[in-house]
């Protein structure tokens, strides 16, 4: 399975850079940990703070990945060795996408405890709808953040043309995302805001047919 | 005939490099390619590869433009160029099986190690590529080029960085191919490391490619 693959090389390539992924780490706790002194120490709606915090540090904790993501394939030219195998450029696409998603997952499962101290928001029979939200939110923002990140690549201002990209192009997703955050751990359910699923789950659909037709010519056309 | 680059052209801003170069690689060719810096070698290789789309003329392999079977062309194609085209993070050997799985390669483990130990470079399979010296890197850029035991084979500069036993390991598998039918196109300045095993010799100039 080509996409299984190219995940797992993805992966791979994370796990053994310690760098990178002690600037994300760092570089996301420091986010939540700035925000909750800023919110703090006495909060005025903990859950809504909490909410908009934990999604503004994945949010910016996603473009390092997506960056680092695409500077995997840059380096020593290895995106012509991948175009050169014929690989199906979708599968490819998936893979990429797969690797971030379960980066982002890492990112998301290390900041979840994090806010709930930082915040004292959450409980735990709303622990596994959250991750249902965490899972939609993470598979559109890696879909519509891979294709962009494989549009802005080689470019010298490739982060801010990313973060022009995405942040636009996400904004339902990442407000869904926000509110159902927020209803979960305000209120212990997402019934009040459950339309924002719909829209969510549109989000990521629509990203990964965008990169089905799209891909393979951003592919080709990166030289 | 299995490769044919019929009047090739491309430019890059105002600057011409290929005006109309052709070129045909039949079964058991090996051509060595020659050309000043700058004269658009590997340009030309790159187009040939299908990694680069020309601006006018065509390449076509068994008759079949490649832009229009791109993914079929890659798969009977090897290319080894300048750059690495090697993920450094990994080993040789992970390197290798990667890219051979990708290419659908039936037992690609087994053919990266073969590969590796035809190099010499067995006992460095599992050794990260970023403490490799120049030479034992291109010894791991042409296996990645021979994984697909390719019908066409583009080297561009292949002999850079090997010593001697890395020029005889190579001559053998060119070789090798020859006598399978492949063809093989060898770009370089150097002839003399390639003069036991190429047919013919061209020269690119003034984007032009002429027998030399």
């Amino acid at each position: 399975m080509t996409f299984l693959e190219v995940a797992r090389k993805d992966l791979m390539l994370y796990v053994r850079d310690a760098r990178f992924l002690a600037t994300l780490g760092l570089f996301s706790a420091a986010l939540v940990l700035i925000l909750s002194v800023a919110f703090g120490p006495i909060f005025r709606d903990p859950a809504h703070e909490a909410a908009a915090t934990i999604w503004a540090a994945l949010f910016f904790a996603g473009v390092l990945g997506l960056s680092r993501s695409q500077d995997l394939e840059g380096e020593a030219g290895a995106s012509d060795a991948l175009r050169l195998t014929g690989a199906d450029p979708f599968a490819i696409y998936l893979g990429k996408t797969l690797a971030n998603v379960l980066l982002l997952a890492a990112v998301f499962l290390i900041l979840l405890p994090l806010t709930s101290v930082f915040f004292d928001v959450g409980s735990l029979p709303a622990l596994p709808t959250l991750l249902c939200v965490g899972g939609l939110a993470l598979v559109g923002y890696s879909g519509w953040g891979t294709l962009f990140a494989a549009l802005a690549r080689g470019l010298q201002a490739r982060e801010l043309l990313l973060s022009v990209l995405l942040f636009p192009s996400l904004v339902p997703l990442w407000i869904g995302a926000v509110k159902l955050t927020h209803a979960l751990w305000d209120g212990g359910t997402i019934e009040p805001v459950r339309d924002w699923i719909k829209v969510m789950v549109v989000m990521d659909v629509l990203g990964l047919a965008l990169a089905a037709w799209l891909y393979e010519s951003i592919q080709e056309a990166a030289e | 005939m299995i490769l044919r680059a019929d009047a090739v052209r491309k430019r890059f801003d105002d600057r011409t490099v290929l005006a109309g170069a052709s070129l045909t690689l039949s079964p058991g060719d090996v051509v060595f390619l020659s050309g000043a810096n700058g004269s658009g070698k590997t340009t030309f290789a790159r187009i040939l590869a299908t990694l680069l789309p020309p601006d006018d003329g065509e390449v076509l392999l068994d008759d079949e433009p490649v832009g229009e079977h791109r993914r079929a062309a890659r798969r009977a194609i090897g290319f080894a160029t300048h750059q690495p085209l090697l993920y450094p993070g990994l080993t040789p050997a992970e390197n290798l099986e990667f890219f051979g799985r990708l290419a659908g390669i039936a037992g690609a483990a087994a053919t990266a190690s073969a590969l590796l130990e035809r190099f010499g470079l067995s006992a460095f399979a599992h050794a990260p590529l970023a403490t490799f010296s120049r030479g034992m890197l291109q010894r791991v850029v042409l296996s990645r080029a021979l994984l697909n035991n390719p019908r066409v084979l583009i080297l561009d500069e292949p002999y850079a960085g090997l010593d001697t036993e890395g020029v005889s390991a190579l001559n053998a598998i060119i070789g090798e191919c020859r006598a399978r039918g492949a063809a093989t196109l060898l770009i370089g300045h150097d002839r003399d490391r390639a003069a036991g095993v190429t047919t013919r010799a061209a020269r690119l100039e003034r984007g032009r490619i002429e027998a030399a």
